[in-house]
């Protein structure tokens, strides 16, 4: 297959475990040698997404075409191709060493092991010859999804899935995480798919970004997503309650439970609560976090208000003039019409 | 009391002097449960495995069985091949009667249940993340059975010193099938039994010991074993 061939085409997929969750995504494609983020809630179908990825699982319904060709039938030689790390790290009881090279020993692949394991550890930040033959129980936890992870680079693989690599490790282990993966997509054009929550870690490391909300695949991650249920309410609007007497106002939406979407950009931040303005959401709230957008250089803001938290993107020049640093209270401001319905 | 702690010192003496009859013993013991551990071991662990890893219509009924087959009398064993392997019986023309042959093909009918249910709990009570890890390293079908065995390697040993410890302590398959004799196949417990039937206090002791002892190192081998891999 050709570069401009996606290497993930899913199609019609629905996938569920009983009848309350189903994943349902009509169309969705991962082009070759990208690397995109998952975000979303816990339980929001991300780490299904990755089984389905993985070819783990089948989809109960649906067509995933891999690189081109149909995904069915003996999935071996597909999962050769693809590793997922998992969430909470699980290490054979066996040596670091050991655990590094499982996967190219059970492929037949034994020259230059000492050397493929060690160059492993080291792209992960593990001394080979401190850790290569510690046991499995000596390891902390960061050691040991480092270890986790090195033993999927090792396998050169074309797809890299990562669930939520960071959710159990220190900031070292993140960092060092993050850099292992940044340098296997450049030495081997690795596919990368991640699902976190960490959103900052994620936008380093990450071309675009995906959002899932209960199943579904809800925008490009930058979005505020805001789920139902909605009452009408004062002036033709209709309202939501998110805490501490807040209510976030809206236009009429297409039904009770509808998911609203807020686009960073729309909404302002205020130092001081607003006086005769228009806008008809003003939200007291704290700054969490603040990090810098790849794609347009602006000061993205997460800013946690009662019951929600909103993401709000500003130039570098309001961040400075206003001192908007985390920690500082401020007021989020956006208009009912802002709100879109998914 | 007295006679207890003159049982004592009696018993070193045997056992420092090298007394013929008590390691015949000894030797026969080690020999039948060498036997019979090994055999139990070669059938046990695979059946046991194949009871944990597998889920077959019947298996909860099979489990039960087993499970059940763990509190079999000795006895019971012993009377149901004494009525196979007696000259009327189906297996008599083989000789097992009153052999140490005979007496290890009843220990391992009577701790098989032990290996094969304490391996297939071992297998059961695996990580449930460790299929999915080796599914996602690349490992298929019988490599995920060899490396989940692998992780049980401990439950495994355990079940097999368990086991161990059954065999080398039951009195009435040696008796039964056996028949105590002397010199070819009086075991430590039927020798004990004897002894003390005949007041023998310190030969008793002295053959408690050597049970105890021949224990004591069974543990201590396994705990060096996992020690070294782990």
């Amino acid at each position: 297959m050709n570069e401009t061939t996606p290497l993930y085409a899913l199609s019609h997929i629905q996938h569920g475990y009983g009848r309350d969750f189903t994943l349902v995504i009509p169309e969705f494609s991962i082009e070759q040698k990208t690397s995109v983020g998952l975000v979303g809630p816990n339980g929001c179908g991300k780490s299904t997404l990755l089984r389905i990825l993985s070819f783990l699982e089948a989809p109960n319904t649906g067509e995933i075409l891999f690189d081109g060709r149909k995904v069915e039938g003996d999935l071996g030689e597909l999962r050769n191709q693809v590793t997922l790390v998992l969430q909470e790290p699980y290490l054979l009881k066996r040596s670091v060493f050991d655990n590094v090279a499982y996967g190219l020993r059970i492929r037949g692949e034994k020259h230059d092991l000492k050397e493929r394991v060690h160059e492993a550890l080291d792209w992960v930040g593990l001394s080979p010859k401190i850790f290569a033959g510690r046991r499995w129980y000596e390891l902390s936890g960061g050691e040991a999804q480092r270890v986790s992870v090195a033993s999927r680079l090792i396998l050169r693989p074309r797809v890299l899935l990562l669930d939520e690599p960071t959710a159990s490790v220190d900031t070292h282990s993140a960092q060092l995480i993050q850099k292992a993966i940044r340098d296997i997509r450049t030495r081997f054009d690795t596919t990368i798919v991640i699902a976190s929550h960490d959103r900052a870690w994620l936008s380093n490391i990450t071309d675009s970004i995906i959002r899932i909300h209960k199943g579904r695949i809800v925008g490009t991650g930058v979005e505020n997503i805001i789920p139902g249920p909605w009452g009408a309410d004062r002036d033709n609007l209709w309202s939501k309650e998110i805490g501490e007497g807040n209510r976030i106002y809206a236009l009429k939406p297409p039904e009770e439970h509808a998911v609203a979407v807020l686009h960073p950009w729309d909404i302002m931040i205020a130092t001081e609560p607003p006086s005769a303005i228009s806008a008809q959401n003003i939200l007291p709230g704290e700054i969490r976090q603040l990090t810098v957008a790849r794609e347009n250089g602006r000061i993205q803001i997460d800013v946690q208000t009662p019951g929600i938290a909103l993401t709000c993107t500003v130039t570098d020049h309001a961040a400075e003039s206003l001192s908007l640093l985390p920690g500082r209270k401020v007021f989020v401001v956006f208009k009912a019409s802002s709100l879109s319905w998914q | 009391m007295d006679y207890i702690a003159q049982g004592f010192i009696h018993a070193i003496k045997l056992l420092l002097s090298g007394n013929p009859e008590t390691y015949s013993a000894i030797i026969t013991t080690l020999k039948v449960s060498t036997l019979s551990i090994s055999m139990s071991l070669l059938i046990g662990i695979p059946l046991g495995f194949l009871l944990g890893y597998f889920s077959f219509p019947g298996k909860k009924q099979c489990r039960a069985v087993v499970d059940t087959l763990l509190a079999m009398p000795t006895v019971v064993v012993g009377l149901l091949v004494y009525g196979f392997v007696t000259r009327r019986g189906p297996l008599g023309e083989m000789g097992l009667l009153f052999s140490i042959a005979g007496i290890a093909l009843a220990q391992t009918i009577l701790v098989i249940p032990i290996v094969i249910s304490l391996t297939a709990t071992a297998i059961e009570s695996l990580d449930r993340r460790l299929r999915v890890n080796l599914l996602t390293l690349g490992a298929r079908g019988k490599q995920i059975a060899i490396a989940s065995l692998l992780e049980a390697r401990y439950a495994v040993l355990t079940a097999g010193v368990t086991a161990y410890g059954r065999a080398i302590s039951e009195v009435g398959i040696s008796m039964m099938i056996g028949g105590n004799i002397k010199w070819h196949t009086r075991t430590i417990t039927t020798a004990i039994a004897l002894e003390t039937g005949k007041g023998q206090f310190a030969m008793g002791i002295a053959l408690g010991l050597v049970l105890l002892a021949i224990a004591f190192t069974m543990n201590g081998i396994i705990s060096a074993l996992k020690r070294k891999t782990a």
